[in-house]
């Protein structure tokens, strides 16, 4: 028997709940009714209550009539501009590459709130297939412009059995208060090959939401990476399926918060089927009074026999109000897997910096060095020069500007 | 007579409540080679972190003068653009950080501070090629991180070779025979004996005789409980080996 003690409702959510109420979608509108918006008590949300905050929602965005300029631009990239949900026109595509439209929004059904949100306000989905080689970087640049104002968007990826291509996402717009939810799905056929990067340089006052779902089939070969670099208040859901053998996936992320930011990434990575391998490396640098959290969970299925997953936080502390949170979980439901799970905090190595500021080197150059030496296992990864230099850049200038 | 390279006047150095260096008075003329032996223990690598300006340590009283100014005020990095060098005893391992950007890094650093302008690439890839051959460092070596995956032998060339890129006129050498073998010691200590001149001094600190041999210094100084107790020409060393520190400092060897 359960009590239900109705939720007291606060001004984010009955924005929410009346906004959800326009758009016809009145089960998310009762369901927010009655559970409102996580709070500690709801596990996943643990260290990320939404329900203290976000203290207000804006109006729904209408269509973006200003653009602000490109968060990245990188050399050779074929771009695709989705502004407050809408898909933009977008140059010719390249070959192997079709561009296409579907209905509603890209996820599979999840009891989350950020997800069901999503569900509720995408009506149409920009769908990519890659069906082959794709040699030039496909940038999918998401924006939020204009006035402040909610939106949400979708995109849905189809990499085709043996096709391989590399997809960088953007999430960047005005500097105003927005609260963006972003989903993407991506399938990878059996043999693919991705690399997906989803990088936040959002306001200052923004909210970036992100839900990526990856389904990967047979031999599919997945590298992920992503980045926080913008918001006040980040939360990027990572949700993976390994649902054929022989395929591999190093998940890899950046979360980088400053003073008064908080960034949160995490991870569900189901292996349901046998012999398929993973790697997790996640690290998270937090500066001034902020809260970086990490929170990874690997599933290994009865059946999943023979899964080698290993997952890694490190932390470094720049400053003595940060708090870095990491919270790795294994459930492993078959006998005969090798899984492991670490994390560390620490702030910068101080012989490490003696040994440079005693070759001349003044600290600060040295102590950023320090850093891009944490990242570099990252960042080496990303083959394409042009993106590395541009992921490269997003660092540094976080190195230099963030408080 | 003119300014001694490096000053020690009465240095007294604690951590935490510990003395651990009690008096320390040391001159080395310009263009010399001084040795400081001791036994283990004794404060000599203090002596050495000191000089570079690590922190940690409480400096109570003296001075240290390099070339004339007082150095106890700058911070580490000032230290090494004045000209002093820490050839350290265990050079650290910074994974991430490449060799060769932190050879560029760390010679740019110190031209800007002296108000030159910053090595071109081809210029700085000369100087590293140059250097680096007498010292056996091949660019299998400098691809590395930086002292990752170094051998003992590696680590200790691999500081020469920024002794040689960096030119300092103060050169502090921390044990640098330890975990060499002959051969090593050898190339290692043909590469210190390159860079000696009438304008740059060298300390060098060992407990061990035999680096001596081939690094001939024009002092020996004997280091013990904290400060120098004894010191004489090279001959002082071979007393040394013969009698233990014992015979100097009393103290059971």
């Amino acid at each position: 028997m359960s009590i239900h003690v109705p939720v007291r409702l606060g001004p984010a959510e009955k924005s929410l709940i009346e906004q959800m109420q326009s758009l016809g979608a009145t089960a998310q509108a009762e369901r927010l009714t009655v559970a409102g918006l996580p709070t500690r008590k709801v596990e996943a949300y643990h260290y990320t209550d939404l329900k203290q905050l976000i203290r207000s929602v804006p109006p729904l965005a209408g269509v973006a009539t200003s653009a602000s300029a490109p968060a990245m631009s990188i050399a050779g990239a074929f771009r695709v501009l989705i502004a407050n949900g809408s898909i933009q026109a977008s140059s010719t595509a390249p070959a192997g590459v079709i561009l296409g439209e579907t209905k509603g929004s890209p996820l599979s059904d999840r009891d989350d709130v950020l997800v069901k949100l999503n569900e509720a306000m995408v009506k149409t989905s920009l769908s990519l297939t890659l069906e082959s080689t794709v040699d030039p970087v496909i940038h999918l640049d998401r924006r939020s412009e204009g006035e402040a104002g909610h939106s949400a968007s979708g995109v849905h990826i189809y990499v085709a059995d043996n096709a391989s291509a590399t997809v960088i996402e953007t999430y960047s717009g005005s500097d105003a208060a927005h609260v963006g939810n972003h989903a993407t799905y991506m399938a990878l056929g059996k043999n693919a090959r991705l690399t997906h990067i989803a990088v936040d340089l959002s306001a200052k006052a923004a909210t970036h939401f992100a839900s990526q779902e990856y389904a990967i089939a047979a031999g599919a070969q997945l590298r992920t990476l992503v980045v926080h670099a913008g918001a006040n208040l980040a939360r990027s859901q990572i949700f993976a399926r390994f649902a054929g053998e022989g395929a591999h996936a190093d998940f890899t992320g950046l979360n980088l918060v400053g003073d008064g930011q908080h960034g949160d990434i995490t991870l569900d990575v189901t292996h349901a089927v046998p012999n398929t391998t993973s790697k997790e490396t996640y690290k998270q640098i937090a500066r001034g009074r902020s809260r970086a959290v990490f929170q990874g969970k690997l599933i290994v299925a009865r059946d999943a026999q023979k899964t080698d997953g290993k997952m890694m936080m490190q932390g470094l502390m720049l400053s003595d109000e940060a708090e870095i949170l990491s919270k790795p979980e294994l459930e492993i439901y078959a006998d005969d897997v090798v899984c492991g799970h670490g994390s560390t905090c620490g702030k910068l190595d101080e012989d490490s910096l003696f040994y440079l500021v005693s070759r001349g080197i003044p600290k600060a150059e040295a102590e950023t060095m320090l850093v891009r030496g944490f990242l570099a296992e990252l960042l080496d990864p990303i083959e394409d020069a042009a993106l590395n230099e541009a992921l490269q850049a997003v660092v540094d200038n976080w190195l230099l500007n963030a408080k | 007579m003119t300014t001694p390279m490096l000053e020690i006047r009465n240095l007294h150095v604690r951590i935490e409540e510990r003395e651990i260096l009690k008096g320390v008075n040391l001159i080395v003329p310009r263009g010399q080679v001084h040795a400081i032996m001791g036994r283990n223990g004794s404060g000599k690598s203090t002596l050495s972190y000191v000089l570079a300006g690590k922190e940690d340590y409480e400096i109570t009283e003296g001075e240290v003068l390099l070339d004339g100014v007082d150095i106890l005020e700058m911070d580490p990095s000032e230290r090494a653009t004045a000209g002093l060098f820490l050839a350290f005893q265990y050079p650290i391992e910074i994974p991430g950080v490449a060799t060769m950007t932190f050879l560029k890094a760390a010679m740019n650093a110190q031209r800007k501070a002296r108000g030159e302008g910053e090595l071109s690439t081809p210029d700085f890839m000369r100087a590293v090629k140059q250097a680096g051959a007498s010292l056996n460092v091949d660019s299998d070596m400098l691809k590395r991180a930086l002292n990752v995956g170094f051998s003992g032998g590696e680590k200790k060339r691999a500081e020469i070779l920024q002794m040689a890129l960096l030119k300092p006129k103060m050169c502090i050498l921390d044990e640098t025979d330890s975990g060499l073998d002959i051969d090593a010691l050898k190339l290692v200590s043909e590469g210190v004996n390159a860079l000696r001149n009438d304008e740059r001094s060298m300390l060098v600190i060992t407990h061990y005789q035999r680096l001596l041999d081939h690094i001939v210094p024009d002092v020996v100084h004997v280091f013990s409980d904290g400060r120098i107790v004894e010191s004489g020409d090279k001959d002082l060393a071979l007393q040394l080996e013969a009698k233990g520190y014992a015979g100097f400092d009393g103290a059971a060897a």
